[in-house]
């Protein structure tokens, strides 16, 4: 007698992420990066299931499966109840916990739509590849994907590269830390750039961080509250000097935040224009994000001097956000193409 | 038509369609390098050829026409975009020297007498050769440098102007488009001195308005040189003159090969 035929192996994809879930809530189902190849495991180890991966970031956590299940709805159940398990959620927490259930096509566009960075908090963003591509790596480390998993998700990071190639999605800059970070990269090699900060409030820290991230050289500091500056120079490898003497250091950075609260203009042409007499012309790119400003716009047009304040960054991080949303329709249409070509929806 | 002349003919179409995407960067600020790359690297291979066979129908470097020293330093330029692009992180530059190197073929096309057949060979001193050869690449190094500031003023002014889209993510960091104006000034005058050293150990004689023209040149970019070592002028105004500088070279040119 002949081996009954086995089912094809279907795909499903249970998510939650920052749009139908609150933080409180995908903080309590999120895996830590060392327990996911246990859940992967755990995962295909669910009745009828043959193959998962688990992507846990902290604006989403999505579980893709192959199962040999009659209906998706039981597929889908069954890895809800896996979620409620494992985190030991309460009835209510269960309750609440809103989810998206996708399968075959549907789950493919979707995971398709995440790599490509269209279905992130910040429109285009490219950290979400390598996340996937992480979660993927550790799942096939982990020997819990097959055929199906391994082909679709191959197919997703060609589906993300042609999406950043062939559009602008993940051009220009949405933030204002990124818009700094932006300015400083066409100004300087980021590598040897010294950044000093003149006030340590919150947005500065931000783009010094942004700074640092890529690769900035090193950091000052320089508050009124000195203790303040040594606190942030210590948190980001940097150095603290004190307030009465950041003009004398000024010829010594390549990019200067300056945030202080003070109510006048404390960076004016005539100090620039020394610096830049001591720098022999190198470029200095000044980012002013102090309300009122800290810095005379004169100093615009001293050669070689950048200055950029708060509204110019914004108004920066706008046109950005509104190039990558009119980039949207341009890759919905090649994901959509390479569905059919990946045989997901009909020619 | 000869044989030379046709893969110059078809080496300035390969030059105009790595000037299409060109255009398009511009426009659009969506630039692929390989759309760049692979018809300026065929132009190259093409413009090659047509230089080597000049070079065999005149038995010398192929310098004595205009339309022949365009097209000798338009290769120069464009060997320079191979090597310098990459090492100075400017491989934008093709986006800029693709028209100029087109510009200059059609020019050589268009210029009265352009092509001249050679009767015959020419008697071959080694040392004319190498000065008139190390003076050829050493304009197009200053020509390179002239595209290149182009470019450092471009992007100059879209980050004075705050014009943060676009372009300005396509151009190089401003410090390494200065960086590459001196080190192509640099290499264009030391190249030329070679050149002019050499003159001095020539027993064929050079005409004087050659000569002139020659140390002229060698004293504007001495003198470009000299300002950009001292820092004297700010690295703006060292592009402007990097840029507008090229002008004399060029006429120079001109003269000479009317004058030769």
């Amino acid at each position: 007698m002949a081996d009954p035929v086995p089912a094809p192996s279907q795909l499903v994809c249970l998510g939650l992420n920052y749009r139908t879930t609150p933080v409180e809530v995908r903080e309590r189902v999120a895996f830590p990066e060392a327990q996911v190849p246990e859940a992967v495991q755990q995962v295909r180890g669910l009745p009828g299931f043959e193959e998962g991966v688990v992507i846990s970031t902290c604006n989403r956590v999505e579980l893709y499966a192959t199962h040999a299940l009659d209906q998706h709805q039981s597929a889908h159940e069954r890895l809800i109840g896996y979620l409620v398990e494992r985190f030991e959620l309460a009835p209510e927490q269960a309750e609440a916990l809103v989810t998206y259930k996708l399968d075959s096509a549907e789950a493919a566009r979707h995971l398709f739509r995440v790599v490509s960075g269209l279905d992130s908090m910040v429109l285009g963003e490219t950290e979400i590849f390598g996340q996937v591509k992480a979660a993927y790596q550790t799942a096939l480390g982990a020997g819990t994907t097959s055929r199906t998993l391994n082909k679709l998700f191959q197919q997703a990071f060609t589906v993300g590269k042609k999406v950043r190639n062939e559009t602008s999605i993940q051009r220009g800059s949405t933030s204002v830390g990124s818009v700094a970070v932006d300015l400083a990269e066409k100004v300087h090699d980021l590598n040897k750039c010294r950044v000093m900060l003149v006030g340590a409030g919150e947005m500065s820290r931000t783009c010094a961080q942004s700074l640092l991230s890529r690769g900035a050289h090193s950091i000052i500091v320089s508050n009124r509250s000195h203790d303040r500056a040594v606190e942030m120079a210590a948190e980001m490898k940097g150095r603290a000097i004190r307030f009465d003497e950041w003009e004398s250091a000024l010829h010594e950075v390549d990019v200067i935040i300056s945030s202080t609260s003070a109510p006048h203009f404390i960076i004016k042409p005539e100090l620039i224009r020394d610096v830049m007499r001591k720098r022999r012309w190198e470029p200095l790119l000044i980012i002013d994000i102090a309300v009122p400003r800290d810095v005379d716009p004169q100093v615009n047009d001293i050669e070689g001097v950048y200055l950029y304040d708060i509204d110019a960054l914004q108004a920066i991080a706008d046109e950005g956000r509104r190039e990558r949303e009119k980039q949207l329709a341009a890759c919905e249409q090649i994901i959509e193409e390479q569905l059919t070509k990946f045989g997901f929806t009909g020619r | 038509m000869p044989l030379d002349r046709q893969l110059l003919l078809l080496a300035t179409a390969a030059f105009l369609a790595a000037v299409v995407p060109a255009v398009r960067a511009l426009v659009s600020s969506h630039w692929r390098p390989n759309r760049q790359w692979i018809p300026m690297l065929i132009g190259f291979a093409l413009q090659t050829g047509a230089v080597y066979l000049r070079g065999e129908a005149v038995g010398q470097c192929p310098m004595k026409s205009l339309s022949d020293v365009l097209v000798f330093i338009s290769w120069s330029v464009v060997l320079l975009y191979f090597l310098v692009g990459p090492a100075y992180r400017v491989s934008l530059l093709g986006v800029f020297t693709a028209p100029v190197v087109t510009a200059m073929h059609v020019l050589a096309f268009v210029l009265p007498n352009a092509f001249p057949d050679y009767a015959q060979k020419a008697k071959i001193d080694p040392y004319v050769e190498l000065h008139a050869a190390l003076a050829l690449i050493a304009y197009a190094a200053f020509a390179l440098g002239c595209i290149t500031g182009v470019m450092y003023l471009l992007q100059e002014r879209l980050l004075k102007q705050h014009r943060i889209s676009g372009l300005f993510y396509q151009l190089p960091p401003i410090q390494d488009l200065a960086k590459a104006i001196q080190r192509l000034i640099l290499l264009g005058l030391i190249l030329l001195s070679f050149s002019l050293a050499i003159s001095f150990k020539l027993t064929t004689p050079i005409s004087n308005p050659k000569l002139i023209f020659a140390w002229a040149v060698w004293g504007l970019y001495a003198v470009i040189g000299f300002v950009m070592w001292r820092h004297v002028l700010s690295p703006r105004q060292t592009a402007w003159l990097a840029a507008v500088g090229f002008v004399i070279p060029f006429i120079s040119l001109w003269l000479v090969t009317t004058h030769g």
